[in-house]
């Protein structure tokens, strides 16, 4: 089976999307997906966070997202990542090291993170894909 | 096989992608070997995705038609 392999280090809409998109979308696909959540990425573990902003290069089209979000266009992303979750094919980890500099606990994360791994345990998992992404 | 052959229709306009693949997977996942599914969408990544899913997954493309920026994409479930 086919796998991706995906680092998210933004907690913005326009990084979070794609690279959801793309695990959603691999999972439909029957391939497999890893996503590691580091630095700002992680942010967007936290129990309850839902993403309301873009880069801020790129504010004048924030609302565009949201109003595309709002009538249904593009679905939630925290609902997009949960429904990828569910196929059973997509695992999310979070990184020790962020958790660790911010002093975020393994309990602020959401219930779904699949673990705290470090860079040891998650350089294996891209090795063996057949896509790696660093999505900043 | 009549039974069968009646399709469902999963009705995926004015969703972006990955909605009318998700849409698509969701209910192919569900559906009995044989069954047809047909998908509308505006998305215009459709025709492709649908595509390149179907022959990733092993579901065969019946038929693609486009009318007035909606197209139509049969399935035939494996």
């Amino acid at each position: 089976m086919p796998k991706i392999s995906i680092i998210i280090s933004s907690d913005r809409l326009d990084k979070l999307y794609p690279a959801t998109i793309l695990a959603s979308t691999a999972a439909a696909m029957d391939w497999e997906a890893e996503l590691f959540f580091t630095f700002w990425g992680l942010f967007a573990l936290k129990k309850g966070y839902e993403p309301k902003n873009v880069s801020k290069d790129y504010s004048q089209y924030e609302e565009a997202i949201l109003d595309s979000v709002e009538s249904g266009n593009l679905p939630r992303w925290r609902d997009l990542l949960n429904n990828a979750r569910e196929t059973g094919k997509v695992r999310i980890y979070a990184c020790s090291t962020t958790l660790n500099t911010f002093g975020i606990r393994r309990e602020d994360l959401e219930e779904f993170v699949d673990g705290v791994i470090g860079a040891a345990t998650f350089l294996p998992k891209a090795q063996d894909s057949d896509v790696t992404r660093f999505i900043s | 096989m009549a039974e069968n052959r009646k399709a469902i229709t999963v009705d995926a306009r004015y969703k972006s992608c990955p909605g009318p693949l998700i849409a698509m997977s969701e209910v192919a996942k569900k559906a009995k070997p044989g069954q047809v599914v047909r998908l509308l969408a505006t998305d215009p990544a459709a025709p492709s995705d649908i595509t390149e899913w179907a022959q990733e997954v092993g579901h065969k493309i019946l038929m693609i038609s486009e009318r007035e920026g909606v197209y139509e994409i049969e399935v035939e479930i494996r």
